[in-house]
């Protein structure tokens, strides 16, 4: 319970907290956190409009996002910032329930350790609770997909896109995302499913509504053709995709051509020239009538295309160009050069499209290859009112996108709206009884914190929270005391109509490993927050007065 | 020293002047910008137009009624305001028509939530009663209230024009313009693939000469170049002319390598400046083989070149612009060549009938016209002053996005609010039938779309609310679909007689646009401004986009 500033013992230039106030001190910022994200939770969750300081605008949902936005300040916050951020690159949705259950559990925690029970026995219990709630989900709670039929897919999709803007389409769009999830299905050599999300481009061009966003079966490239003169449509298109410059030769590394007799310069020029020539005429002969390059293609390349027909396109990026050469069964050719030093360009390095052509969205031009060999690339449409929903759009797709991914992948669902909590929190509090140690206290904590998942749902909802969470966790204790009723552990909260119900005849379907990674993930953040017990704070250099400063 | 924790405040998130605006506050004043926004360009909507004249940073002047042009300059830093100025932009790219009425239609559409935010109903079914109403007028309006026209029919398409974007006009010039929009349009049109490809950003373009007459405008089929031929002796008026397209130099131009020369006799030294002149003359040669009447190049020529050219009795545009130098290709059927040596016959455009250089004003134009068959075009207009050019401008372009929409869509609507008040009714009939809380907002879709009927009446002075109660009365029950205010007088007239109508695809962006942005402001419930911007990497550039703050609070009240 020491605070030293610039006197004591321990000489520092700058402020240091500890024991019960430094925990106390973090406790209060994960709230706040918590306390910002809380009302984006769930189905009835609100958005959130977030302004820079240069005036631009970010409206969204997803807990990562506001985060990001946010500039915390305070170091135990910023743990959450970065707990959000795992989540989302670990599985990519439920971001905003991660930190609420974090926040929660620091909070009970640090009720425990102020009753003088020792923060490694509280760290202790929540690792057991949480070890445990983890092998209930895996033996109880989890239900396999192939038992549920087709519909899971498209289920589990619309739960996740409830909470967010696309919640009113989301029959529309859970189609969309699982129809692109399931087309760039790969198989990899040890004979496992893939499903690489990556391959999905999402595209986003403002006008029309959100219901005319499309799939595309095959790619779109936000580029549009070098010279107006080629044509738009290329039908069974052969697509060399090349990562060079299709510019007049020149020397590298500042190499220099020294020339004594005058007559020679004309002869360098033209050479500079015919090279370009002869490569571009190498892969016209070579068959190809769409040409996509990452680097500049020279105006004096422009006519041998149009004269050939050819669709030529510069300045795609690289990763699209990966994609189009993996969806068309292409290559990526880097230079010409074969061993032999010669300049060579080989037919089969083409990618292969029924349909290559430029179509017109709003103003933008973009290029679509269609109906390619694979399915491996899909790309998604957006179109909405404005830049704002657009990026929104995005991100809530991105989210089902994934969890129709994990779904797919670990085959495994769990029934929504609050039901593992619920399950979770008796099963913890039964088990607590069990424990002859202080870790007891610890498990019951753990149990209780899990609540505030549902009760966060139904007060979005503005419904009695008390009353619903009291009803929920009376079916849960039905379920796990009589093996009659064992179906009640699939009951969860209906916040349209602020009943509980069965949910997973009702579809409200989440992967369970989601679950899984949102236990594990809030516990280790709590666990780390709660392990510290002194805060130092080193002044910035130039200052002359040192301690006392507040943060 | 437990105590102090306490008092000391927690400072969790940075930023001095970070501003934060949360649950039932944060919804009110997202609504009152929006409203503020509608505000501003609410008295340009319809054939009362009021013009507004906006002075930018820089002290231009623009005169303009165009819901979007005028938004585009006023500087706003509420988000949620900046956010419906973005609409009128999509309003604009996607249609390029109905920019106002979206931003009406957007503003009054949260108006008409604001009560239902306070009688407690979630922000969630609000807005999911919106998107069915969205859904069911999109509906009515593509399927019950829309009327389809026959394109083959030009007589009838002129007079459909005209009564599109008749009431845009001062009325003595909307013939000539409509005119004009059709023309240059169905120039441009082009088949492909059985896809209708219209591009007017591109193939259509706008040249604007100060002075003379509204009457003299007029679309040339083919291109103008705000160019003179670069010498005197050239011929200013060909006939049938054959015209070489490039985008090279006619100069000498170094490699691309870093070539150096030792010169070790002066001899070479002479030999040198010889090889430069000898390359113009090769070039030029290569030319004048092919016998071309016009040359247009997109970069320069050199005064040798210009030398060699005026013997052969070539006439020479240098400079021109990339775009330009498209419209030719298409126009005349012409290839742009890089490398003089390998020009073709092919290359060279044959379809135009005239070239002529004539001097319009103090400056000289150069006419490539009466092309066979141009499939891009200039469009002339003249008239007494700059600003009012641009505004001339702005509403040919409405115009002829108005002639592509019928073109690629050819079904009409009523216009003069008759559209809005039908589906209005519709909506309220089919609201019945709606279970659950989400009924409200339905209705109040409904209720919204009368505000663009309203707002014409209230632009041309009418008694607003007795004309409305007519209109609604009218159109009780779903008759007389077609009935709806005049914009001129204020009175209730049948569209079949005034001749006012709309394409459907304007109509149902404007709807599409106005109700799914409502529905994103309405689900804000909190805005956090004032965050600093990670890596701080925006710099000066972006600054100009972002206003000062005080600017949209004075604005707001």
């Amino acid at each position: 319970m020491m605070q030293a500033g610039t006197a004591g013992t321990l000489q520092i230039d700058g402020s240091r907290v500890s024991g019960n106030d430094v925990r106390s001190q973090n406790v209060y910022a994960c709230t706040t956190v918590q306390n910002i994200l809380k009302s984006s939770l769930g189905p009835q969750g609100l958005d959130k409009m977030l302004v820079d300081d240069i005036g631009d605008v970010t409206v969204t949902n997803d807990g990562a996002t506001i985060l990001k936005q946010l500039e915390v300040e305070h170091p135990a916050a910023k743990i959450l910032v970065e707990l959000a951020q795992t989540q989302d690159e670990a599985v990519g949705d439920g971001t905003t329930s991660v930190v609420i259950l974090a926040a929660e559990l620091l909070r009970r925690s640090d009720e425990l350790v102020k009753n003088k029970i020792h923060p490694t026995n509280v760290i202790a219990g929540i690792k057991l609770a949480a070890k445990k709630a983890i092998e209930y989900i895996k033996s109880d709670l989890q239900l396999k997909t192939d038992t549920l039929g087709k519909e899971t897919l498209l289920n589990a999709a619309k739960t996740s896109m409830s909470s967010k803007i696309l919640g009113s389409e989301s029959d529309f769009f859970a189609k969309l995302v699982v129809d692109a999830v399931s087309n760039v299905k790969t198989i990899t050599p040890s004979g496992k499913e893939k499903y690489p999300i990556k391959s999905i481009n999402i595209l986003k061009q403002h006008g029309q509504s959100a219901k005319q966003s499309a799939l595309v079966d095959g790619f779109a490239l936000n580029c549009t053709r070098a010279s107006q003169q080629m044509p738009r449509t290329i039908k069974n298109a052969k697509i060399a995709i090349l990562d060079m410059n299709l510019n007049r030769g020149r020397m590298k590394f500042g190499v220099q051509v020294l020339i004594t007799d005058p007559d020679k310069l004309q002869g360098i020029h033209d050479k500079e020239q015919a090279m370009v020539r002869d490569q571009v005429k190498m892969l016209l002969d070579a068959g190809a009538n769409v040409i996509l390059t990452t680097k500049g293609i020279d105006d004096l390349a422009l006519k041998y295309f149009v004269e050939a027909g050819a669709m030529a396109v510069r300045r795609c990026t690289k990763e699209d160009l990966r994609r189009v050469a993996k969806l068309t069964g292409g290559k990526l050719v880097t230079s010409f050069a074969n061993l032999e030093g010669e300049e060579s360009f080989d037919a089969d390095c083409m990618g292969h499209a029924a349909e290559v052509s430029e179509e017109t969205l709003a103003g933008d031009d973009l290029i679509f290859i269609r109906g390619a060999k694979s399915t491996s690339c899909q790309s998604i449409i957006l179109r909405g009112a404005n830049e704002f929903l657009l990026e929104e759009m995005h991100r809530s797709l991105h989210d089902s996108i994934c969890v129709v991914k994990r779904v797919l992948e670990s085959k495994h669902v769990v029934p929504g709206g609050g039901a593992v909590e619920a399950a979770l929190s008796i099963f913890l509090e039964r088990f607590a009884h069990t424990i002859e140690t202080r870790e007891q206290l610890a498990i019951a904590a753990f149990a209780d914190a899990l609540l505030v998942i549902p009760k966060t749902l139904s007060v979005n909802a503005a419904q009695d929270a008390t009353d619903l969470v009291a009803k929920l966790r009376s079916y849960h204790n039905e379920a796990q005391t009589d093996a009659k009723q064992k179906k009640y552990s699939r009951f969860g909260l209906d916040l349209m109509e602020g009943t509980i119900r069965d949910n997973i005849e009702h579809g409200v379907l989440e992967p369970s490993m989601i679950k899984i990674k949102y236990i594990q993930f809030a516990t280790e953040a709590a666990i780390t927050i709660l392990r510290i017990d002194d805060l130092i704070r080193i002044n910035p250099k130039k200052e002359e007065q040192g301690g006392g400063r507040p943060y | 020293m437990f105590g102090g924790v306490q008092q000391r405040p927690v400072v969790v998130i940075r930023g001095g002047d970070l501003k934060r605006e949360s649950g039932k506050k944060a919804q009110k004043t997202n609504i009152i910008a929006a409203k503020a926004v509608a505000d501003i360009i609410r008295s340009t909507l319809g054939p009362r137009a009021m013009l507004k004249m906006i002075l930018d940073q820089m002290g231009t002047v623009q005169l303009t009624s165009d819901g979007n042009a005028i938004l585009r300059e006023v500087d706003v830093s509420h988000p949620a305001a900046k956010s419906m100025i973005e609409l009128s932009r999509t309003q604009d790219e996607e249609v390029g028509d109905g920019t106002t009425s979206v931003i009406v239609l957007a503003g009054e559409i949260l108006t008409v939530a604001e009560p239902y935010l306070d009688q407690q109903i979630h922000p969630t079914r609000i807005v999911k009663g919106f998107f069915m109403a969205l859904e069911d007028a999109i509906h009515i309006l593509h399927e019950k209230l829309s009327i389809p026209v026959d394109l083959n029919n030009k007589a009838a398409v002129l007079e459909l024009v005209q009564s599109c974007i008749g009431t845009k006009f001062t009325h003595r010039h909307s013939d000539l313009m409509c005119g004009l929009a059709i023309d240059a349009v169905s120039t441009i049109q082009r088949d492909v693939d059985g896809k209708k490809e219209i591009d007017i950003k591109r193939y259509a373009r706008v040249e604007k000469i100060p002075g003379g007459n509204f009457a003299e405008s007029r679309v040339i089929s083919g291109v103008v170049l705000n160019k003179d031929i670069l010498h005197n002796k050239m011929r200013r008026r060909i006939e049938n002319p054959r015209i070489l397209l490039l985008d090279c130099n006619i100069e000498y131009k170094k490699g691309e390598s870093k070539t150096d020369v030792d010169l070790s006799e002066e001899s070479h030294f002479q030999r040198l400046l010889e090889i430069e002149e000898e390359y113009i003359k090769e070039v030029t040669s290569d030319i004048i083989k092919f016998k071309p009447d016009l040359v247009v190049t997109e970069k320069g020529v050199s005064d040798l070149a210009i030398f060699y050219f005026v013997k052969a009795g070539i006439s020479v545009l240098r400079r021109a612009r990339k775009t330009d130098n498209n419209r030719i290709a298409r126009a005349t059927g012409a290839t742009i060549v890089n490398r003089t040596s390998e020009i073709k016959e092919s290359d060279i455009g044959t379809g135009a009938g005239l070239f002529e250089v004539r001097k319009i004003g103090d400056e000289y134009f150069s006419f490539i016209e009466q092309c066979k068959d141009p499939k891009a075009c200039s469009i002339l207009l003249r008239g007494p002053s700059k600003d009012i050019l641009n505004e001339i401008e702005r509403n040919l372009q409405d115009a002829m996005h108005v002639v592509r929409n019928i073109y690629l869509d050819p079904r009409i609507v009523p216009g003069g609010g008759a559209v809005e008040m039908a589906l209005s009714q519709a909506l309220l009939e089919k609201s019945k039938t709606i279970k659950g809380v989400e009924q409200y907002p339905y209705q109040a879709v409904a209720h919204a779309l009368e505000a663009v009927p309203r707002q014409l009446a209230t632009n041309c002075g009418a008694k607003t609310i007795r004309v409305i109660t007519e209109l609604r009365a009218k159109h009780a029950k779903g008759q007389n679909p077609t009935w709806g205010i005049d914009g001129l007088k204020g009175v209730l007239v049948d569209m079949n007689e005034l001749k006012i109508w709309e394409p459907v695809t304007v109509k149902s962006q404007t709807l599409k646009t106005a109700v799914e942005a409502s529905c994103m402001l309405l689900r804000i419930d909190d805005v956090l401004s004032g965050l600093k911007r990670k890596g701080d990497a925006g710099g000066a550039g972006e600054q100009g986009n972002a206003p000062p703050m005080d600017e949209a609070e004075g604005m707001m009240e």
